[in-house]
């Protein structure tokens, strides 16, 4: 496969592109305006007009957010393939969002809360706990620490289901109707001030893992070529583990569960360009956040008067688009 | 291999090392010493230990007991970016699934040398596609890893050993899947690096053929050590192989005129 020639230009054009798309999703929605209000509310030229506020107070935070959690799932899921050299791991095969749903269905139905930031604090608390439940088992296992990351993740995700579904079981139609809500993922409860959390965490782990390119790069080559070429293999693959947790971890604090992104994104990248320069690694942030954002101009404005979850249409969409590039690939291999 | 006293301390010493998995002893009592500039084979039979002694080498397995010793210190004691600084490893072919392209895997070899957040330079660039046009891909520097033959992907791996610019080259049977043509061409190529080389080797013609010295290891222990034409005799082929065979000399020499042993197989052990 040819790798595109010269870099910098598909980042700066996916950087475009990213710019762009912010601006052109703020204009939809149920109330209708133009990129001409979208114009005048970013810069503060009709400050105290409807569309305005609508566009800055709403809009944009939660604009912002499906910029922010599309790109943090896709670097997520990219580092986990990388550290595991498998090609299906994805920020919620770890059970990480499993035990955010825990943990809000614990505070649901033993607490009898049901919306608010409680909600993410209880999510975030649960998916650190699969989190360090992950990394206890992975650290303790010096060989074959990927067999057993894997697997741990998947048990303990299991684990996880397993408590909340018999949570569940026992409590209300109600409650089990908005834990269903809560894990189909949605962006509606984004404001400014709760934008700080993810984007500090994003940005952070990210400019890490940017520094830790090359050691991510050696990875790919294996265990034993990492370890050849100064890598400290299991350190590493704790670190990396931790980073790509606690993005999955906010993320699913903030939004609920929105899958597939993290698994699709970085195949999608990987199809174009090599992941291995810090620009494959940008890309895929970038292809990850634009995609979220228009997913949730979808959601926001298939349906009249209705939101989509945001989980069904990243499923859907990805899954098709996905399927197609392999068919697209195979015939383009069998045309060779 | 003390054929010769020389002044200089040898560049790599293994010194008693042992290494077992749970009780069972995989390599006993290893003692090697690797001289600067010398080409040293490793040879043996599947399973003797030739691979784990190798991973004692470059620190992929830690001896149970004794240690290995790179220019008087223990590897142990080092940074691992700092010995990879000066020993290089080429393994058996790597699979892959990811698109990296050639380039990318050549640029590896300046991992242990950058730190977090420094980039790569222009002149680091220039070091990466002369080594890739020294191995003969430089028209393969865009294609994916991937999409290389078995014979060029082993020489993009010599290609990051050279610009990991390592004192120390550990190989470790790099030629097992290749076509004869390639055997020659990567032995040769890793040759004219003019670094000291530790490789261990399936052909024992080849390894006869490249080795200034070979060591000859079986069930963990070392049985032999020595110029090719020393330890390549009928006897200690028979001993350690098990195959009954007819060493005669190769038409050709080394450089130094000495002779290389050629070694013929005799069949029919049904």
């Amino acid at each position: 496969m040819a790798v595109i020639p010269n870099h910098s230009v598909a980042l700066i054009s996916a950087l475009l592109c990213a710019v762009l798309s912010l601006f052109v999703a703020l204009s939809f929605g149920a109330a209708p305006t133009s990129l001409v209000d979208v114009y005048q509310s970013l810069t503060f030229s009709n400050e105290a007009s409807f569309t305005s506020r609508i566009i800055f107070e709403l809009r944009m935070p939660r604009t912002l957010l499906a910029f922010l959690a599309g790109s943090g799932l896709a670097i997520a899921g990219l580092i986990l393939q990388t550290v595991t050299r498998n090609p299906l791991a994805d920020p919620y095969l770890f059970g990480i969002s499993s035990g955010a749903s825990l943990g809000v269905v614990i505070l649901m139905i033993f607490i009898g809360v049901g919306a608010g930031i409680a909600l993410s604090v209880a999510a975030l608390i649960g998916s650190l706990v699969a989190m360090g439940l992950l990394i206890l088992i992975a650290g303790s296992q010096r060989n074959a620490q990927v067999e057993s990351m894997l697997l741990a993740g998947v048990a303990l995700s299991f684990l996880f289901s397993a408590f909340t579904s018999l949570l569940l079981y026992w409590s209300d139609p109600q409650a089990v109707a908005a834990i269903l809500f809560w894990t189909l993922g949605s962006f509606a409860r984004a404001q400014w001030q709760s934008l700080l959390l993810p984007a500090l965490v994003i940005i952070t782990c990210t400019v890490i893992m940017l520094g830790f390119r090359r050691q991510l790069n050696a990875m790919l080559l294996g265990d034993e070529s990492a370890t050849t070429l100064g890598v400290r293999v299991h350190r590493f693959r704790i670190l990396m583990l931790i980073l790509s947790s606690l993005i999955t971890a906010v993320l699913v604090a903030m939004c609920g569960g929105i899958g597939f992104v993290g698994l699709m994104v970085p195949h999608i990248v990987r199809f174009f360009i090599s992941q291995g320069s810090s620009v494959g690694l940008l890309m895929t942030a970038l292809v990850g956040g634009i995609f979220m954002v228009w997913v949730d101009v979808l959601a926001r404005s298939l349906l009249a008067n209705q939101e989509l979850p945001i989980g069904v249409i990243t499923a859907a969409m990805g899954s098709i688009f996905f399927l197609s590039i392999l068919y697209f690939r195979k015939r383009q291999l069998v045309g060779k | 291999m003390h054929t010769q006293t020389s002044k200089k301390s040898p560049l790599l010493t293994v010194n008693n090392v042992s290494w077992r998995v749970g009780n069972t002893l995989i390599l006993k009592h290893i003692n090697v010493n690797i001289e600067h500039g010398k080409f040293i084979g490793l040879i043996g039979p599947n399973g003797a230990g030739k691979s784990s002694l190798l991973r004692c080498l470059y620190r992929f397995n830690q001896p149970s007991a004794g240690d290995v010793k790179f220019n008087n210190t223990d590897i142990w004691q080092l940074k691992s970016a700092d010995y990879a600084k000066q020993v290089a490893v080429v393994l058996q072919e790597t699979p892959s699934q990811f698109n990296l392209s050639l380039f990318d895997v050549v640029a590896l070899g300046l991992t242990p040398h950058k730190t977090l957040f420094s980039s790569t330079t222009h002149a680091d660039r220039q070091k990466i596609v002369q080594a890739i046009s020294r191995v003969g891909l430089e028209f393969h520097s865009n294609q994916s890893f991937d999409s290389l033959s078995g014979g060029e992907k082993q020489r993009a791996l010599i290609a990051r050993a050279i610009v990991q610019q390592p004192q120390l080259l550990i190989m470790d049977e790099p030629t097992s899947h290749l076509d004869v043509k390639y055997q020659i061409q990567l032995m040769e190529l890793a040759k004219s690096l003019g670094i000291t080389v530790f490789a261990s080797f399936h052909d024992l013609n080849l390894a006869a053929a490249m080795c200034d010295e070979l060591v000859v290891i079986k069930n963990g222990e070392i049985v032999s050590a020595g110029k090719p034409n020393k330890v390549l005799t009928e006897q200690i082929l028979n001993d350690v192989f098990g195959v009954c065979v007819q060493v005669s000399n190769h038409p050709q020499t080394t450089s130094s005129g000495e002779s290389i042993p050629h070694i013929t197989y005799y069949y029919g052990y049904q």
